[in-house]
């Protein structure tokens, strides 16, 4: 209880410090600011996604149902994040590059990851039975982690890309204003914590529904 | 249930067969497909035009007739064996793997027998300047592979779901994606003379981490 508040008052103070507190990028200007929304979307998308997949191979080696509750939890709020993530940096591309989409690098692997969960999810909607919907589901997981290494690592590294190196540059090290540093960091911290909870839910949910179906049959 | 390397050997040879008599039998998913792809083909080039000129369009709209015809082939050899009730019965008599091993190579058969007719009239159709023809095949027969590999994969998953033909193409893409960027990047190379051993290495890596993936999986394919 008390935790939902403080995470509530962490991200609200997250995101007023990087608008009020954190000043802006010569550049990128007022643009900068999408940067404290973006940032903690595109890094908790690919931790969901591995989290996911992570719980179905667990699924398919323990056959435990609390897997597949992880699994189909981290994909549905993996979901959320993504198109937060895609929809930011799809505004941010059309003032700063001058079109809402143009197949960078980094764009086309959010893309993938987009169409990956939206296929993940449709494959669940269409198996009524629990266990082979788990099954399944957590077959397709696993394979769809070698295109998702190709697409989310070997591809951005490969092609050129746009994409600013937000904490890193080329030369590896950080040459960002330390406020707006210390509010991207703090907001990764928050989302990631949203994401637990959230997750923690859904997953509580699942438990009780599976309990229900098992007294009412 | 047979172990050895020999035996299972056997085993994929007799699925083989078993899957190019049957479908000899009736010839109904291979007319289908091939009046599918040539269907495909006939829209792009009517729509576009001929266009001599523009490899680089040219290379993108072929792999897009060749992806199209894939996904309204390669669906139909699990779930043939669904719709006529005997998946169970192949079961008893083969391995998933055996089972597995023997539809990929009848798919990419399958494959080889559309592109032997769509490549040809795209050329004509397009009126594309002639092929670099020893990387080009080299491309067709990596592109039909991994095509087949993550193909024959999701038809084994969606023939256990309710969807089953409207569900594969959105299940396959993701898994097609790279093998698209890499087969319509060497296509361009080789008609602008340029080198496709990037594009075969990526292909080549690809398919070989998609079967390796997918034989440790069959075997949760089929449980019940």
């Amino acid at each position: 209880m008390t935790l939902r508040v403080w995470l509530f008052v962490w991200v609200a103070a997250g995101i007023a410090a990087g608008f009020l507190w954190a000043p802006v990028v010569p550049v990128l200007e007022d643009t900068t600011r999408v940067f404290y929304f973006h940032f903690p979307a595109a890094i908790i998308t690919p931790v969901a996604l591995a989290w996911s997949m992570l719980h179905s191979a667990l699924y398919l080696w323990r056959r435990d149902l609390a897997n597949d509750d992880h699994a189909a939890a981290a994909a549905e709020l993996g979901l959320l994040f993504c198109v937060a993530a895609t929809v930011s940096g799809s505004i941010w591309a059309h003032s700063m590059w001058g079109s809402y989409w143009n197949w960078d690098p980094r764009e086309t692997s959010i893309f993938f990851v987009l169409l990956l969960y939206g296929a993940y999810l449709a494959l669940r909607a269409s198996i009524e039975d629990p266990a082979r919907r788990a099954r399944l589901s957590a077959v397709y997981s696993c394979v769809a982690f070698v295109p998702g290494l190709f697409l989310i690592f070997v591809v951005p590294r490969i092609y050129f890309s746009l994409h600013p190196d937000p904490l890193l540059n080329s030369r590896g090290k950080a040459d960002m204003d330390g406020r707006i540093m210390a509010c991207a960091v703090a907001l990764v911290l928050g989302f990631g914590a949203l994401f637990f909870w959230m997750l923690s839910l859904r997953v509580r949910l699942g438990r009780v529904e599976r309990a229900r179906e098992s007294v009412a049959s | 249930m047979p172990n050895g390397a020999s035996s299972s050997a056997a085993a994929i040879w007799a699925i083989l067969r078993k899957e190019c008599r049957s479908e000899w039998r009736t010839r109904y998913g291979l007319s289908a497909a091939l009046l599918f792809a040539v269907t495909t083909l006939t829209a792009v080039s009517f729509a576009a035009g001929r266009m001599p000129d523009r490899t680089d369009v040219l290379a993108a709209l072929l792999w897009i007739v060749l992806l199209f015809a894939a996904l309204a082939a390669l669906a139909h050899s699990f779930v043939r064996e669904v719709e006529a009730h005997t998946l169970t019965l192949l079961r008893l008599l083969a391995s998933p793997s055996s089972i597995a091993l023997g539809k990929l190579i009848f798919n990419l058969l399958f494959l080889g027998v559309l592109e032997l007719v769509t490549v040809p009239l795209f050329l004509v159709l397009m009126g594309a300047p002639p092929p670099n023809w020893g990387p080009f095949l080299l491309l067709l027969a990596l592109g039909s592979a991994a095509l087949a590999a993550a193909a024959t994969l999701v038809a084994a998953l969606i023939a256990q779901t309710r969807g089953r033909g409207a569900l594969f193409a959105a299940l396959a893409l993701p898994l097609l994606l790279p093998v698209l960027a890499a087969t319509v990047s060497g296509t361009r190379a080789q008609w602008s003379g340029g080198s496709v051993a990037p594009a075969a290495k990526l292909l080549i890596s690809y398919t070989l981490a998609v079967m390796a993936v997918s034989l440790l999986l069959y075997d949760h394919l089929w449980e019940e």
